[in-house]
């Protein structure tokens, strides 16, 4: 499968080459390029998964492309987010410097919000998705109050609590989060753990990703490359001056 | 070096005022119950556990109905009996809510059962003649009195610890994760109760100084162990002798309008100690409101305060208190709700029974 936009694109070009070689079958067809296609099908199946996400922040660039495609790609309600780009500026020796956070659900291993939730709705799929059957949830919110990264929110539409679900249906499909395939930079790359020749298992195995809030335990499986450690809990910093909520009852 | 936090989300709150009222309310009412314990071991002035089960009643019935609202699909609460996650507090306590209520509703029935009888036989008024039908001869029960108080007082420790453990357990909020938490919860709804004996003593028009002073001894010692208690919490954070309360003191010591609701939480809680041990002319009327201004202010602070602080973010998040169901109108239909409730059972049960101990003596 391919692990970033980059990685699809290339593929993209096999499956050209491949409809090209291959006629007549179709280019827009999943059967014309077993090649760029069955790597897909290999997270889609059912086999041992651990899905996880790496995002290499020195490649982001600010752009939010992954906060809106993942706002229209799951219906996300105004003025919430599953996903979005925490940027700061840092000052340091008089010199100023942007720096980027992409922030989505960890999908922690020991993921707090699951053992708090009253009736059971959110849980962890053998793949290690956490996610949020809702049509179960009664709307509780202690699942929000318990997740220490405050990627979870009650949805005002469904009444129910929602988050980041790495894109399940678009997993399961055999296609890449709506996040990772639209990242301009390159940044986030989403993929099988349990698979040791995946990108994510080989930049992991690396040993210099960090994750969010390590001291809490959670053992989260969104790993950050080049992250400051000044930002992986919660920011001392001035505040954020874009405040939707804010805006909106003012 | 600096950190100007430029593009970053900001959060709802999702316990909603609805959670207040109801952690306020509860806590009352399980507090007015204990104060009223007098009346199943004849034990006390009668009047004032008599105002107490009056309040223990009032919002006993009020609570689970806030409850209820905070929740974003309250129809859906079946859920709770149906798929319970046992690892949750929040799922034990849809289990200890109906023990505490049904046991009161039963406690209350027994202590009062002669009283009602009483009243009852007086006239043949309607009211006279619901009396005669609640009580269902009115024969004193003490065996089922004392057994309904020890059931129910089981079921309202539960109740003060679940609704502590809950919130307590939530590491991710530094604010909420410390074991005085539910300490500070139990001695605030005492502080809440005694204010609300008060408050039913004036509204049923009785003068008792007896009763009176027996609510101020309690509002004073829940006080006493509150500033203890906050004091503790204090030094704990601010001496750094343990991380998360250092953490939890650091996330809110910088902000203006935390240092405010440090006074403020520091006014209500020695104002109304100086008025119940001074008792100056006219104090119980202030000691009542400041009483109950105590308890539902710890709890505002906590949930509503604890949840505009972000867990990942710098600064604070914003609140205003929305006008409709999710904010002012929740808070005022709670207390609509209780004034109903209040003048229901001060309808049916008699306000001034004449005996002192009828559960036995009749
Ligand atoms: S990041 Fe939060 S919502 Fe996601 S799995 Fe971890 S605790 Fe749960
Ligand atoms: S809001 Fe829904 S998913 Fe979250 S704890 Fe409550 S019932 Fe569970």
């Amino acid at each position: 499968m391919p692990d970033t936009r980059r990685d699809f694109l290339r593929s993209l070009g096999a499956v050209t080459v491949g409809a090209a070689t291959a006629a007549p079958v179709s280019a827009g067809s999943a059967r014309a390029a077993p090649a760029a296609a069955a790597p897909s099908a290999a997270l889609a199946d059912a086999g041992p998964h651990r899905f996880a996400m790496v995002v290499d922040v020195g490649k982001c660039i600010g752009c939010q492309a992954c906060t809106v495609s993942c706002i229209f790609e799951n219906a996300v309600p105004e003025d919430s987010f599953r996903t979005i780009v925490s940027t700061y500026e840092v000052v340091e020796d008089g010199r100023a410097g942007m720096a980027m956070l992409p922030r989505l659900c960890n999908h922690c291993a020991d993921a707090p919000c699951i053992p708090v939730c009253p009736v059971g709705a959110t849980f962890q799929q053998p793949n290690g998705t956490v996610v949020v059957d809702a049509d179960r949830c009664v709307g509780c919110a202690y699942c929000v109050q318990a997740c220490p990264y405050d990627a979870r929110f009650v949805n005002h539409l469904t009444q129910t609590a929602d988050k980041c679900t790495f894109c399940a249906h678009r997993v399961t499909a055999g296609l890449l989060p709506a996040c990772v395939e639209s990242c301009v930079g390159g940044a986030r790359v989403f993929g099988d753990l349990a698979d040791p020749e995946s990108a994510v298992s080989r930049l992991v195995a690396k040993g210099d990703a960090k994750v969010l809030k390590p001291e809490l335990g959670t053992r989260p499986h969104v790993f950050y490359l080049g992250l400051d450690d000044r930002l992986a809990g919660k920011v001392e910093g001035q505040p954020t001056l874009w405040r939707p909520s804010a805006e909106q009852h003012t | 070096m600096s950190i100007l936090e430029v593009v970053n989300v900001s959060r709802d709150v999702s316990w909603l005022p609805w959670a207040v009222q109801y952690f306020f309310l509860i806590g009352l009412s399980v507090a007015c119950f204990v104060m009223s314990l007098g009346l199943a071991f004849d034990r006390g002035d009668r009047t004032f556990a008599r105002r107490a089960l009056v309040g223990a009643l009032a919002c006993g019935l009020v609570a689970p109905v806030a409850l209820l609202a905070d929740l974003h699909q309250p129809g859906r609460f079946w859920r709770f009996y149906a798929t319970p996650n046992l690892h949750s507090w929040m799922a034990w306590g849809a289990f200890f809510i109906p023990a505490y209520v049904g046991g009161l509703l039963v406690y209350a029935w027994a202590v009062l059962r002669p009283d009602l009888a009483a009243a009852g036989a007086q006239s043949d008024h309607m009211l006279a003649r619901l009396q005669r039908i609640v009580a269902l001869g009115g024969r004193p029960v003490p065996r089922l009195a004392t057994a309904a108080a020890v059931v129910t007082l089981i079921a309202a420790a539960l109740i003060l610890l679940y609704t502590g453990m809950e919130t307590m357990v939530v590491r991710a909020r530094p604010f909420w994760n410390t074991p005085f938490l539910p300490l500070q919860f139990a001695a605030t709804a005492f502080t809440g109760a005694a204010g609300l004996v008060l408050l039913i003593g004036r509204l049923d028009g009785e003068r008792n100084a007896a009763a009176d002073t027996a609510a101020a001894r309690w509002m004073a010692g829940a006080l006493t162990i509150t500033i203890a208690l906050g004091l503790a919490w204090f030094a704990l954070g601010a001496l750094g002798l343990e991380r998360t309360h250092a953490q939890a003191l650091a996330s809110v010591a910088g902000h203006r309008a935390w240092q405010v609701t440090a006074l403020w939480a520091g006014a209500a809680t020695v104002l109304p100690l100086l008025l119940v041990a001074w008792r100056p002319a006219g104090w119980t009327w202030l000691a009542a409101l400041l009483g109950l201004h105590a308890a539902w202010m710890f709890r505002w602070t906590v949930f509503i305060g604890g949840q505009t602080v972000p867990k990942t973010g710098a600064g604070l998040y914003v609140y205003q208190l929305p006008l409709g169901h999710d904010g002012l109108l929740g808070i005022a239909g709670t207390l609509g709700l209780w004034l109903f409730c209040y003048l229901l059972i001060t309808t049916v049960v008699p306000a001034r029974p004449d005996r002192r101990s009828s559960l036995v003596s009749a």
